[in-house]
């Protein structure tokens, strides 16, 4: 056990140094750099810049260096823990990121939260009246659920939001407490705003899970062990919740090493649909802009956070299931 | 309806702009400027009354000059307070902000036909106009209290301007013919002299448009405050230590983000309202700055409006959803034309009205063949041909597009100068080729070769079989351009042209254009109020980036002094030389260069206009009920900093 850990750990770096080349080749993929975006969005607003200036900014951003020389720069930074500065906000990036983590790991949190707490139950409930109207009723949620594309989704309780209610819930403050400090009002105030994005980001994974919960409930209720336990006169609840819930829900906690990436990545189109101040825009914004050094970044992190969530599930799976041995 | 009453708009506009005034130049027919009806006691907002009170600030007579700035209201005289709130899209949206404060030493006026003092009280040129005095406001301070003087332009002229390393090379306005700079020297405390080696009649509008905007330097800067940056003053290990720590490489990076007002906080303005937190952040708020030059009539200290308070939206249309929602007061940029009918519907819920502010010319929407492609041979040869182009624009049904792609808003014409600028060229002009003669266009096309078809009916190149195809490149940004381009390319297809339209994203657009690689293009005209000064897309010698293409390599060899590139014809050597002799020439000459460069523009098809005078970019405006003050017509433009010109000093909540 302990030398797979090792093992992992040391084949860790040399990972993450062929994403780094992936990440970086692939951010300055598109024709055109920075500067062609910089400039065509100024174009695109009315202004037009002179040729100086665009030379003076070329060598201002070292945008005159092959391609080589950017990469190691930013690698020899990355190594020391320094995320380089963002090219278009003008301001280090780890500030940027800093800024947008707490919300983004926080809207994460809320709809995991409500994930398993719906899920769970529901997959239960399913298992236990198979075939009842409630089940039925369920599956049709579950697979609407799937279905619906989430920014579709977020569109359309956005739109009725607005034309039923006539507020707008865009963002997760009301515009005076956007860069409040924190107080209780802040907290009401996030409150009041999160549940709309918490629910659109959560219902495709409730659904999905529900129907994991479901079918290996199913599976587990049939063996003998139950039945056994059954004819011994175990309440129907205990029974149910003794054993066969704690089996079938295996499998779903050993993939919580997962949501370790998801937490970071601010689910990129609901939160610009949704107009959320978390990670999702800001890489969004920083890959279209081809902003290098902060979208190289971002993503950056989130395959160091892959990597250590697949380790993390993969002991997870070892530590709750003995049928895997970790040798060899 | 809506048209009926929307010409009616653009008639009285006409005739409301009909005056020909001299542009540029304020002083040689002056309008006298409005007067306090009595300078006796000053007023100001409750918010600064309270600081007086509290001994934090000094009483509003010290902190105006001894002769302010005295602002024209639009409809009368306004209340303190209220917040003015705003969306933008991110940092790079800076000129959101420029647009607002307009913040320079003079200022376009609210119709954009004359230049009129702001911070400057007076800027009067010697009689052969090489000599510009200008003169500042004694007593003026910046928002922080310190005095505005002569050594705040000299600091810019001397650190900055002749800096090699925070300006390489001076801009163009900065510049003799023989490539020297122009002389700046202090005159006194409050008055500095442009000294240049020509006459140059365009430094009112080059001086209106030194305001940050772009992110460029202003050229009056907080000595006093920017000095800690600059490696002539700071001490070096200092210095060193602020780079590292703002992750810079170098002092002039840090000296370009520490000057630019809203990347900063602390960088002292001159302008109505000072930046309380950095256009980086989700909210982007700016406050009334105490010292602000401004009274209005009554000798009320402007602005009146506490705060502009800018939200980040991550994408226009969840703005333009805002705006639908009623929570923007007062927004033009990025509100998206085809949202108009909808922003109309919900007027009704009484939370907002709209207002459209016509374009200042040009074309909204417009086609330029690159002259210079060098890919596909016979097609270059086509595309220099003025009668192939001249063919092209009969064949657009310009009323068609006017209907459905602009709601019926503007007029078919040629991208020149507006009715109502003295650069006009005449209707004649403005409407050459532009009546929809399909089977004029067809006479054309016969005549110049293209008179084989294959089966399909559309044309071949002379003496080969293949198909003459033209790609249509277009961008969606700024208004209808994909639709436009659909449309251009069906009517296209009806004279026998086959038109293959590419959408595509904006940078690699605009790489396209760079490398030459574009064939034609959709995107407007909107430098046809400025034709010589900015970067005009008239001349061929501007840089591609953001401006048309009507020949890269033209642009390739004027840079290289006729080395490389293509050499142009002499249509376009025309042109370059009546943009260069209008920029010495005396007004009155200044508009004759400027309408024959309009004419020789459309009688060589350089660009097909199809739309023009909509208020496609930035000219539909939802304005908050309450808010009152702002103007239902006005020129619209980026030298004009839209809606600054409208002097957003004096809008009001009632």
């Amino acid at each position: 056990m302990l030398r797979v850990l090792v093992q992992r750990l040391l084949l860790l770096p040399f990972l993450l140094a062929v994403f780094s080349i992936a990440v970086f080749a692939l951010v300055q993929a598109p024709p055109g750099g920075f500067l062609t975006s910089y400039v065509s969005m100024l174009a695109s607003s009315g202004s037009s810049i002179s040729e100086e200036q665009v030379e003076a900014l070329r060598r201002q951003f070292g945008l005159d260096q092959p391609f080589h020389v950017r990469y190691v720069r930013w690698v020899e930074n990355l190594v020391r823990g320094d995320l380089g500065l963002s090219l278009e906000y003008q301001r280090p990036n780890a500030e940027l990121i800093h800024q947008y983590l707490l919300l983004t790991v926080l809207l994460a949190l809320f709809s995991f939260v409500l994930t398993w707490a719906i899920a769970i139950p529901a997959g239960i409930y399913s298992a236990t009246h198979p075939r009842s109207w409630v089940d039925y009723a369920l599956t049709v949620m579950n697979y609407v659920g799937v279905a619906i594309p989430n920014f579709m989704l977020a569109l359309v309780l956005m739109w009725i939001a607005f034309s039923r209610f006539g507020i707008s819930v865009t963002g997760l403050f009301s515009p005076e407490y956007v860069q409040a400090p924190w107080t209780l009002g802040r907290v009401t105030d996030l409150l009041t705003h999160i549940w709309l994005p918490t629910i659109v980001l959560g219902i495709a994974g409730t659904a999905r899970l529900t129907r994991v919960m479901r079918a290996n409930l199913l599976d587990e209720l049939h063996k003998p062990y139950v039945v056994t336990a059954r004819a011994k006169g175990l309440s129907e609840w205990r029974l149910v919740l003794k054993y066969p819930v704690r089996v079938a829900i295996n499998p779903l906690v050993s993939t919580i090493g997962w949501y370790l990436p998801q937490l970071f990545s601010g689910s990129l189109i609901v939160a610009t649909v949704m107009n959320l101040p978390n990670i999702g825009p800001l890489l969004l914004r920083a890959l279209i802009q081809q902003d290098t050094y902060l979208a190289g970044s971002v993503l950056m992190i989130y395959c160091f956070f892959t990597v250590v969530g697949t380790l993390i599930s993969d002991l997870l799976l070892a530590w709750v299931d003995p049928r895997i041995r970790m040798e060899g | 309806m809506r048209r009926k009453l929307l010409n009616g708009t653009s008639h009285c506009l006409m005739l409301f702009m009909a005056v020909l005034l001299v542009l540029g130049v304020g002083t040689q027919a002056p309008t006298p400027p409005p007067v306090l009806a009595q300078a006796s006691k000053y007023k100001e907002a409750p918010m600064l009354a309270a600081l007086v009170k509290a001994g934090k600030l000094p009483p509003v007579a010290q902190r105006l000059p001894e002769d302010p700035l005295v602002v024209d209201t639009i409809e009368g005289i306004g209340q303190y307070g209220g917040v003015w709130r705003r969306g933008f899209l991110g940092p790079s949206d800076f000129n959101n902000v420029h647009r607002i404060v307009y913040d320079a030493l003079v200022r376009y006026s609210p119709d954009g036909t004359k230049v009129e003092p702001k911070y400057a009280s007076s800027v009067t040129p010697s009689k052969d106009f090489t000599a510009w005095t200008v003169r500042l406001r004694k007593g003026a301070k910046w928002s922080d209290g310190s005095p505005f003087t002569a050594d705040d332009i000299m600091f810019w002229y001397n650190d900055v301007l002749l800096n090699k390393d925070l300006t390489p090379a001076p801009p163009v306005w900065m510049k003799n013919h023989d490539g020297s700079p122009v002389a700046v020297q202090r005159v006194d405390d409050i008055t500095v002299r442009w000294t240049y080696k020509e006459p140059s009649t365009t430094f009112m509008m080059e001086l209106a448009n030194k305001d940050s905007g772009d992110r460029q330097y202003a050229c009056f800067l907080p000595a006093h405050y920017l000095k800690q940056f600059h490696a002539k003053y700071a001490e070096k290990a200092k210095l060193d230590q602020m780079v590292a720590a703002a992750k810079f490489k170098t002092w002039v990076e840090l000296f370009a983000a520490k000057a630019h007002p809203p990347e900063n906080p602390d960088r002292p303005v001159m302008a109505a309202w000072v930046a309380k937190t950095r256009v980086s952040e989700q909210l982007f708020v700016l406050r009334r700055n105490p010292y602000y030059v401004g009274v209005d009539k009554a000798g009320n200290q402007l602005p009146y409006i506490d705060t502009v308070q800018f939200k980040f939206f991550a994408d226009p249309q969840s703005l333009n959803l805002a705006a639908i929602a009623g929570q923007l007061d007062e927004q033009e940029r990025h509100i998206i034309l085809g949202n108009y009918p909808v922003l109309k519907e919900h007027e009704k819920d009484g939370k907002y009205r709209v207002i459209l502010w016509q374009g200042f010319g040009g074309a909204d929407a417009d086609v330029t063949f690159n002259e210079t492609y060098t890919k596909d041979p016979d097609l270059g040869r086509l595309l220099q041909n003025r009668d192939f182009r001249i063919a092209m624009s009969y064949a657009i049904n310009r009323n068609q597009i006017k209907e459905s792609a602009f709601l019926g808003l503007g007029e078919p014409r040629q991208p020149v100068a507006a009715p109502w600028s003295p650069y006009y060229p005449g209707n004649a002009y403005a409407q050459k080729y532009t009546e929809y003669r399909p089977d004029e266009a067809n006479r054309i096309l016969d005549r110049i070769g293209l008179d084989k078809k294959d089966g399909e009916g559309f044309r071949l190149f002379p003496g080969s079989n293949r198909r003459v195809t033209v790609e249509l490149s277009v961008v969606p940004v700024f208004g209808p351009w994909p639709d436009v381009a659909q449309l251009i390319a069906k009517d296209w297809e009806r004279v026998g042209i086959k038109a293959i339209v590419q959408i595509r994203e904006r940078s690699l657009h605009f790489q396209m254009r760079q490398s030459n690689d574009l064939q034609a293009e959709i995107w407007n005209q909107d430098t046809a109020g400025f034709p010589f000064t900015g970067t005009p897309k008239y001349d061929p010698r501007t840089i591609l980036y953001g401006t048309i293409t009507i020949g890269p390599l033209w642009k390739q060899w004027y840079d290289t002094g006729g080395k490389e590139g293509v050499e142009p014809p002499a249509a376009a050597k025309r042109l370059v030389e009546l943009i260069d002799r209008a920029k010495t020439a005396d007004p009155k000459e200044q508009a004759r260069d400027a309408q024959e460069i309009f004419k020789v523009w459309v009688d060589n098809m350089f660009e097909i206009g199809t739309v023009g005078l909509t208020p496609m970019d930035q000219g539909v405006a939802v304005v908050n009920v309450h808010m009152h003050n702002v103007p239902t017509k006005l020129g619209k433009d980026w030298p004009l900093r839209t809606p600054g010109n409208a002097r957003t000093e004096q809008f009001y909540y009632k």
